[in-house]
């Protein structure tokens, strides 16, 4: 599972590889109609708004970047997600063939950092010939990179073996694992999304690295049955996302353990330590059962499976299935041997906790008051330091906080004005009741502020673990919210979201 | 899932490579910076020396001042901490140099903070050098003080033949010039004059409890003995230096006010601390606020926001809402402040803290409901040991229970603090909330909060190295309230299995109780030397 490996970002330190937009020298032009064997790898250059989550009513920073991608289909290229990641505009070129081609998003996979692009017209590119895949390339097999890398305009190739086959964080979301695999070639900004490939097929997306300060010649690369996994799943036009067991296993290595929980050596058996209630298997596993199997294949003792010939993290089983599916589970429960079938969906709320992208800062503004939804993108962009904040978004899910409070809206900043002066320190609070109603959502918010609570001139703001409550004076604050969105240059005083 | 990136390698690794946070020497390195401190530390920085002041000009500074060097004695202090995250260790043993006040009987005043943690004490003449032991007579960390007796009674007399005690002057208002004395290399007296600018209240060297503090500027030479130092009036003691921020030439004093409070409370016998009211207030100038609160607009008197359970307040029946508006006939403003006669508005909590006994009655009106009532009880101290987290721990080393290899803590501020601010995410910062907001833990009834604080590898522990930083709920289906019950629990096995239920991720750890017997009879002679399985001292 995908959930709590955000942490490992800490120690990783993974670079994103979509370099920032290359210096454009004049490249010459090639007289002969191209029918290079790289034709169909193409250079990818996004212009990109990046939201402002400090001022949300703002369109944001304009800002560009440039990876690589390759054809698939007709007039379907494949690159990743990173690349073209709250871009505006999109333009492909290909290496002899000086036009640039508008492009546009036909599918976008963040869990994954997959995407599909198509070109506006799509004629240019008839004649290529689109890449096949290849299966898992074994270890110590050499792959090439190919792509826009850093260093140059035209295409560059770049040579390696396979080092290693593992289940990893992706860095894109920082919240999400998948198989990948480790290539000793260079992989470099601007490789991102460009084909790897072994004998003449493509076996994998280059995605991302380490920074040379952390490790050498490790690039990871996305193989084919999470590509595979992605161009299925859109099949039916869109993207649903990966679905999720949802629980956390701890490896049984201890003899007291095994022991206790019932089991007689054999190495096979997980413990599962925690099982979010809103997964999908809340409610049938328990903390202290036994993971068996999945789908009939013996889990071991270290949460490994032996799958098409490799031994892989548990989680690979679910990671090819789509919502909806079932899977097969057996488990000890209290000793006793149990089996069952459990459905498959996607877990929400881990999505919070990770990186977000394409989406327009929600917020609402009243009487200079900035109300904003919790997430990541937030909490970075204002660099929380409030304590009791801090505390949510870490434990929102270790502490399954998300149960209780699912879309936890913070007071990120006040617009000072005489009405809310006093109110300035409260910044970065929690808010967790306005006039009476529990403040579950940002929406609630909106519904709340119009709310009459006991004392109906006032408009009350609870706040967690604050002393004291805000108090605004509402015919005062009513008479302030035009001015101050005015001072401020705010046109509108609330993005609630997309209906 | 991966466990493994679950747990930052933070608590763990810090157990087997400990390092401390990096502190200037001389800094007491289990004392906690108060969160109002200025960037400076405690113990003067060390500049390049300036030439020697000749007397003469010295003199200039204070001519009417009888210069008494008959009532300093250099005091010499070793020093050793514990090592709050390997527990049975020791730091290793550093020195601390201050001057001490002669007071009458012998006794010598010294900040607290001079003595934290010492293993020897000596008491020096400025003079002749001649020196003698000395030991702790009374003690108290939150108002930073400390009292010495030497300890050597038949060397005693000789010792201070040629002393003279020093009487101590409360009377220093803001605009007064006070003199910081020094001693040099034989004794002569080094005299820097500041001047007292601002008294207001902040903590000292703990974070638990605030006093009130003159601010006076000045510049201050750093000589060798910089730890504590004296500040005179007239010859008087004044105060003691509590810190000296070089850049900005400010000096915070310890003020005689509370020297004398901690040594009328010594006198009495029994020693009983400063007592506190145990309420949070919120000011009240904010006039939606006001009127919504119900208060006229002249209406002074500060909002309560929390009542600290059992405290003086509490006790008298202070609740939750309630306006204070008046403690023992001194009005209280919107800010929270009275008017202090002799240093003009000064926050409430020195009326109780600072004017006020352990045990004498307090007087507290407040506003509740649009009625005024008046609330009686007598004042009391929360000691240290009340509190959920420990708020300070000297000379005592933190208690632990070892068994298998696993490492049981109670949570501490020091701990806490032994963490440097940038380590401070994951388990640190969910402990760190504890910390700032105990009710949810004091309401479960926990004394304490019992927490697996590492693991050392052992073969019992074999699946677990990594663990660290989960609050302990259970061991052996005993609810765990402090860290007896731990050991008291591990006593009782099940089946020949240990169970310990744990509040976080994994949840739930198994452990072999035969091999816990054998890797404990390792821990405590094998490579880890650990000596004592336990300290619940």
């Amino acid at each position: 599972m995908k959930i709590r490996s955000l942490v490992s970002t800490l120690a990783l330190l993974a670079l994103c590889i979509s370099s920032s937009a290359q210096e454009t020298a004049p490249t010459p032009v090639a007289a002969e109609p191209p029918t290079d064997e790289w034709e169909g790898i193409v250079n990818i250059d996004a212009s990109v708004l990046l939201p402002d989550y400090r001022e949300p009513w703002n369109a944001g920073e304009p800002s560009g970047g440039s990876g690589t991608g390759f054809l698939i289909g007709k007039n379907r290229f494949l690159t990743n997600a990173h690349v073209v990641s709250n871009a505006t505009k999109l333009v492909i070129r290909t290496t002899n063939d000086p036009e640039p081609h508008p492009a546009r998003i036909v599918h976008v996979a963040h869990d994954c950092d997959l995407a599909i692009l198509e070109a506006e017209d799509g004629k240019a590119f008839e004649k290529l010939k689109p890449f096949d895949f290849g299966g898992i390339p074994k270890l110590n097999t050499e792959v090439i990179a190919v792509g826009y890398p850093i260093g140059g305009d035209r295409i560059s190739v770049t040579r390696g073996v396979v080092s290693r086959i593992d289940f990893r964080p992706f860095s894109h979301t920082q919240v999400d694992s998948h198989l990948a695999i480790q290539v000793d070639a260079a992989i470099n900004p601007g490789n991102s999304g460009g084909p790897v490939l072994q004998g003449g097929k493509v076996v994998g997306v280059a995605f991302q690295g380490f920074s040379g300060r952390v490790a050498q010649n490790v690039g990871y690369i996305i193989p084919v049955p999470v590509i595979h996994r992605f161009l299925k799943d859109v099949e039916d036009g869109k993207y649903d996302h990966y679905v999720d067991l949802a629980i956390s296993d701890f490896p049984i290595e201890n003899s007291a353990q095994r022991k206790a929980l019932g089991l007689n050596g054999g190495g096979i058996g997980v413990m599962v330590a925690d099982v979010e209630p809103a997964g999908s298997a809340g409610g049938i596993l328990k903390r202290g059962d036994v993971l068996l199997s999945m789908d009939g294949n013996p889990v071991l003792n270290n949460g490994l499976i032996r799958f098409e010939g490799e031994l892989m993290d548990m989680n690979e089983v679910v990671e090819r299935k789509f919502a909806g599916d079932k899977l097969e589970l057996a488990y000890l429960h209290e000793g006793k041997e149990t089996k069952t079938t459990v459905t498959l969906k996607r877990f929400d709320p881990y999505v919070k906790l990770g990186e977000q992208y394409n989406q327009r800062p929600r917020y609402l503004v009243y009487a200079g008051l900035v109300f904003q939804p919790m997430d990541k993108n937030l909490m970075d962009a204002h660099q929380m330091r409030d304590p009791a904040t801090n505390y949510m978004f870490d434990n929102y899910l270790t502490e399954k906080l998300y149960v209780q409070n699912p879309e936890p809206v913070i007071l990120t900043s006040v617009l000072t004005d005489e009405v809310n002066t006093y109110l300035a320190p409260y910044a970065q609070s929690l808010v967790e009741e306005i006039n009476g109603v529990k403040i579950k959502g940002l929406k609630d918010v909106q519904t709340a502020l119009a709310t009459k609570g006991d004392k109906p001139d006032f408009i009350v703001i609870k706040l967690l673990e604050k002393g004291r409550p805000l108090v605004l004076k509402r015919d005062i604050a009513d008479a302030a919210h035009p001015r101050i969105m005015q001072t401020y240059n705010i046109s509108e005083d609330a993005y609630l979201g997309a209906e | 899932m991966k466990p493994q990136f679950l747990f930052p390698l933070l608590l763990c690794s810090s157990l087997t490579f400990a390092q401390g946070p990096d502190l200037e020497p001389g800094t007491p390195r289990m004392i906690p910076r108060p969160a109002v401190e200025k960037p400076e530390a405690a113990p003067l920085q060390t500049n390049p020396a300036p030439a020697p002041v000749p007397l003469r000009k010295r003199l200039l500074v204070e001519p009417s001042a009888v210069i008494n060097t008959s009532s300093l004695l250099k005091v010499n202090v070793t020093y050793q901490s514990h090592n709050l995250q390997i527990p049975w260790q020791k730091e290793g043993a550093s020195g601390r140099r201050g001057l001490g006040v002669v007071l009458a009987e012998n006794h010598i005043l010294v900040t607290a903070q001079m003595v934290a943690d010492a293993t020897y004490i000596e008491l020096e003449l400025p003079d002749s050098g001649q020196k003698i032991p000395a030991k702790v007579i009374a003690l108290d960390y939150e108002a930073n003080l400390a009292l010495l007796a030497a300890s050597s009674p038949t060397k005693e007399e000789a010792f201070f033949k040629n002393l003279k005690p020093m009487s101590i002057d409360i009377s220093s208002r803001i605009g007064d010039t006070l003199s910081v004395w020094q001693t040099g290399r034989v004794g002569e007296l080094i005299v820097s004059p500041v001047r007292v600018s601002k008294v207001m209240t902040q903590g000292y060297v703990v974070e638990n409890a605030a006093f009130i503090v003159y601010e006076a500027q000045g510049i201050i030479r750093s000589e060798a003995n910089s730890f504590t130092l004296p500040v005179a009036k007239g010859g008087k003691l004044a105060g003691l230096l509590l810190r000296y921020d070089s850049k900005n030439q400010v000096a915070t004093l310890l003020p005689a006010p509370i020297i004398e409070h901690f040594l009328k409370d010594v006198a009495d016998g029994k020693y009983e601390g400063f007592p506190s009211l145990g309420v949070e207030f919120q000011i009240t100038l904010d006039d939606q606020f006001r009127e919504y609160l119900g208060m006229k607009p002249d209406q002074p008197g500060v909002y309560i926001s929390s009542v600290a359970k059992g405290a003086s307040a509490d006790k008298a029946g202070v609740k939750k809402g309630d306006i204070m508006f008046s403690i023992n006939g001194s009005d209280i403003d919107s800010r929270g402040d009275y008017q202090d006669p002799q240093f003009g508005a000064l926050s409430v909590s020195h009326i109780v803290r600072g004017r006020a006994y352990v045990g004498d009655e307090v007087e507290i009106k407040v506003i509740r409901e649009g009625k005024e009532v008046v609330l009686k009880s007598q004042l009391a101290r929360k000691q240290a040991e009340d509190y959920l987290v420990l708020p300070y721990q000297f000379d005592k080393g933190p208690k632990y229970v070892l068994n298998g290899g696993l490492l049981f803590q109670e949570l501490t501020r020091p701990y806490l603090n032994s963490f440097g601010q940038e380590q401070q995410g994951g388990p640190i910062l969910r402990l760190m909330r504890i910390a700032s907001s105990p009710d949810e833990m004091e309401k479960e009834g926990k004394k304490k909060v019992v927490f697996l604080s590492a693991v050392l590898p052992t073969p019992s522990t074999q699946g677990y190295e990594r663990m660290s930083g989960q609050i302990v709920e259970e061991v052996n289906g005993k609810k765990i309230t402090e860290l007896a019950d731990v050991a008291t629990a591990f006593k009782e096995p099940k089946d020949g299995i240990h169970v310990v239920k744990l509040r976080e991720f994994p949840f739930i750890l198994h452990l072999d109780a035969l091999k816990v017997e054998r890797d404990n009879l390792q821990l405590m002679s094998g490579m880890f030397r650990v000596g004592d399985l336990t300290r619940l001292e």
